[in-house]
């Protein structure tokens, strides 16, 4: 059965990473739904967050061919309920009349969405959260006239804290997993052998 | 000197240390590059020039009495060639190529030392820095070719870089699951100077990569426990006991608990086949027994094999009864095929050395039986036919028993790919380990020319046979050139049927016998050789067998048997595709 999964991947910001690990998703037939990748608050670290809606009796094999990867430190596959998520948008909206201006104004203060930029005769509002609250902000805006609009990839942080931390050293200049945590971090999860 | 004389010379002194000035000089790109290789032991290198390499070819000029360099015929001989000698030599094989068609002429070795675990390392060559994603001449975006079919690949545009990239790439393509490694460098670096004095470290330890660990303390008691409650074990052996030496664990693992022994097709020569738990191949065109007691052993532990597709054959159906206990260095191949109960990641080596002192010493005499009476009835149906020659035609089977006999099992036999592979890889008898090369993952045909004469660079003291079809000959068969050049006592053996062998077999027997541009005219081989410098001979009749393979065998010198032999003949036993490992036929 199909689930969603949001993966979490630490690599060395090196180029050529982005494409090795794209590969391993297209060489499969994996559609990805989103891929965000920034450096993390450590130099030289990026952190890459692909959400895909993939089989849950083949979500290890992939994963484990995604740590294969050199280069590649850290990787978490994740449902939902496992993480914090969420995405950003902005809506650029024409404003012809002062009425107009304010009933978008409205709309956006009712959804919790900011007004990042403001023109004579437009505005820019910003939405962040979950992918079904900015389409219902989208949904709401549209008949006032939506003239660009974008939508970043999903960004997640881990729930657990203890999943994340105890490997985060492996991400020091010289830090390295012993072969006991190598292990764990092999058969962590529900899918462990 | 002729230069087959000097190179047969560097040859014969090969094994001594190349000697080279220690250097703290500031030196060229190229001078590093060539000074990295010395630094990391390589003493062999195949590979071709070309505008974009030609700084490297340059600086090699100057140490080309510590860098022994084979000029082949073309760069996809360079990979097998650096393959063979891989696998002989224990050590990564080196390769150059210039950019472009060079570096994609690499390609398909490349992708077959992936499939199959040989540890190479691609030198290419690229155009300058600011030509990059410009279609430049011969610019070829060999990263992205490269990034599927490597372990690992780099481009390198800063000569400063050359030897902590490089000590990086030997480390990666030699170590845990080893594998191919290719690294680009500009034609700027190559000519740059570096900014600081050579230094070059061997690389022991890289971040984000964790080549090997020990096998879990649970998990040796359970497998341990699964082993010692056994009925009907069975051990597959597979090509990952070779990489970690572990041939002498295994017969000490199974002189103690007696059991049953099969092997994948690159795992032969692990375990001695004379040897009386030896039960013979897997696989596809494997030996019938091992595939079908595969479904009857109630724990298979399975040692540095992969439960490749050829192997397992349906997975619906294959092995459902047993408790799996797997051992492979590669985590990724955990569950990839087959659910283990015993997930062991570790060195074939270090976990056989765990296993022995704790499992009980045993016996399995009726279940030897089983495979025993399995044995007679594909002696009986196969094997015996395969030996008789019908209408004085010669057999495969008949020329691979013959020449096992005559080199005493102890030749390195190198298999092309096809039913003259299938026959090799079933008839030859191995009583030493490491005597057997073929592309197994990816089926390369061509692969077995080039790969012979480097696996006779690799183990230049040790008998090397090539075992070739005539339509794989043909896809490399420029690398005879290679061969005289160098020098290089390679025995080759073409099994000539006129056909692409087995794919005519599979048009016989699931496309109703249509065979469809499978049939050869071929060219005279042994004038083709005779006009490369190789002595040769073409044999046609079963009572010419005998002594033709002598003359083969006693040649100090290359040499081409070409063997005619019967046309339409059939490799079986088979598993069809798609079929499991109970279906195999027999007919
Ligand atoms: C490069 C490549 N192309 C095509 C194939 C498909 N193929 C597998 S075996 C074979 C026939 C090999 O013929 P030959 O070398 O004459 O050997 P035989 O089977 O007759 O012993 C072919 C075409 C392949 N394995 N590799």
């Amino acid at each position: 059965m199909k689930r969603r999964y949001t993966i979490i991947v630490f690599t060395e910001n090196n180029f050529g990473l982005l494409n090795r690990i794209t590969i391993i998703f297209s060489r499969r037939r994996i559609n990805i739904e989103s891929l965000t990748v920034s450096e993390t608050e450590r130099k030289g670290i990026s952190r890459f967050t692909i959400v895909i809606d993939y089989d849950e009796t083949k979500i290890r094999k992939l994963i484990q061919q995604i740590r294969k990867i050199i280069g590649v430190l850290v990787v978490f596959e994740n449902e939902d309920d496992q993480v914090f998520f969420g995405q950003i948008a902005y809506f650029k909206v024409i404003t012809s009349s002062f009425e107009e201006r304010e009933k978008v104004m409205e709309i956006a203060h009712r959804h919790q969405a900011k007004i990042a930029f403001s023109s004579d005769d437009y505005i820019v509002i910003e939405k962040s959260g979950k992918e079904e609250d900015i389409s219902t902000t989208l949904h709401l805006l549209e008949p006032h006239g939506v003239v660009e609009y974008c939508k970043s990839g999903r960004i997640a942080i881990v729930k657990d804290q203890h999943r994340f931390s105890k490997y985060a050293k492996n991400m020091d200049p010289e830090g390295w997993y012993s072969d006991e945590e190598f292990h764990e971090l092999q058969s962590n999860g529900r899918h462990s052998f | 000197m002729s230069i087959a004389t000097e190179n047969a010379q560097q040859l014969a002194v090969k094994g001594n240390k190349p000697k080279h000035e220690k250097t703290d000089k500031i030196v060229s790109g190229s001078e590093a590059v060539i000074l990295s290789l010395i630094e990391e032991g390589v003493d062999t290198i195949f590979g071709y020039p070309g505008g974009a390499i030609m700084p490297i070819y340059d600086a090699l000029f100057h140490y080309r009495h510590a860098l022994n360099h084979i000029l082949v015929r073309h760069e996809q001989g360079a990979t097998h060639a650096a393959e063979g000698y891989a696998q002989m030599a224990g050590k990564p094989g080196v390769c150059f190529a210039t950019s472009g068609p060079g570096a994609t002429n690499l390609v398909t070795g490349i992708a077959d030392a992936m499939l199959d675990s040989v540890p190479i390392v691609c030198i290419t060559g690229q155009v300058p820095e600011k030509f990059l994603g410009t279609d430049a001449f011969q610019e070829t975006d060999v990263m992205s070719l490269a990034m599927p079919i490597t372990k690992w690949c780099y481009q390198i545009a800063d000569a400063d870089e050359i030897p902590y990239i490089l000590a990086k790439a030997f480390y990666i393509a030699r170590s845990g699951r080893p594998g191919p490694v290719l690294i680009d460098i500009t034609k700027c670096a190559q000519f740059d100077s570096m900014t600081k004095p050579f230094r070059y470290e061997k690389r022991k330890q890289i971040k984000g990569y964790k080549p090997a660990c020990k096998p879990r303390e649970k998990d040796i008691t359970k497998a341990v426990e699964l082993l010692n409650q056994a009925k009907r074990p069975f051990l597959f052996v597979g090509h990952g006991v070779l990489l970690s030496k572990a041939e002498n664990e295994l017969l000490k693992f199974i002189e103690k608990t007696d059991i049953p022994v099969a092997s994948t097709l690159l795992g032969l020569s692990a375990f001695p086949s004379d040897h009386p738990n030896y039960k013979g191949m897997l696989g596809m065109h494997g030996n019938y027994a091992p595939n079908k007691l595969t479904n009857k052993a109630d724990v298979i532990i399975a040692v540095g094999m992969r439960f490749d597709d050829r192997v397992t054959g349906n997975l619906d159906t294959y092995a459902k009864q047993a408790k799996v206990i797997h051992i492979d260095i590669d985590h990724a191949e955990m569950g990839k095929n087959v659910i283990p109960t015993v997930a062991m990641i570790a060195d074939a080596k270090e976990a056989l050395q765990a296993l022995i002192p704790a499992v009980n010493e045993n016996k399995h005499e009726s279940w030897h039986q089983e495979f025993k009476k399995l044995y007679d009835e594909e002696y009986e149906k196969v094997i015996e036919k395969d030996f008789t020659a019908h209408d004085e035609l010669i057999k495969m089977g008949e020329v691979i028993r013959r020449l096992s006999e005559k080199t005493k099992g102890e030749a390195v036999v190198v298999a092309d790919v096809g039913q003259h592979q299938m026959s090799a890889a079933r008839y030859s008898k191995f009583r030493k380990t490491d005597s057997w090369l073929t592309s197994g993952g990816l089926g390369t045909m061509g692969y077995a020319l080039p790969a012979s004469f480097g696996a006779k660079m690799g183990a230049p003291d040790r008998e090397v046979v090539a075992v070739i079809g005539d339509g794989c000959f043909q896809m490399t068969i420029q690398e005879l050139g290679t061969i005289a050049q160098s020098g290089l006592p390679v025995k080759i053996i073409v099994l000539n049927n006129n056909y692409l062998g087995m794919v005519r077999q599979w048009q016989q027997l699931f496309f109703d016998t249509r065979y469809s541009f499978v049939e050869l005219s071929n060219p005279d081989f042994i004038t083709i050789a005779k006009g490369f410098g190789i002595k040769g001979h073409r044999c046609m009749h079963a009572d010419d067998l005998d002594s033709s393979l002598d003359t083969l065998i006693n040649s100090t010198e290359a040499y081409l048997l070409e063997i005619s032999v019967e046309k339409e003949a059939n490799v079986f036993p088979m598993m069809p595709s798609g079929m499991g490992v109970d279906d195999i036929r027999l007919d």
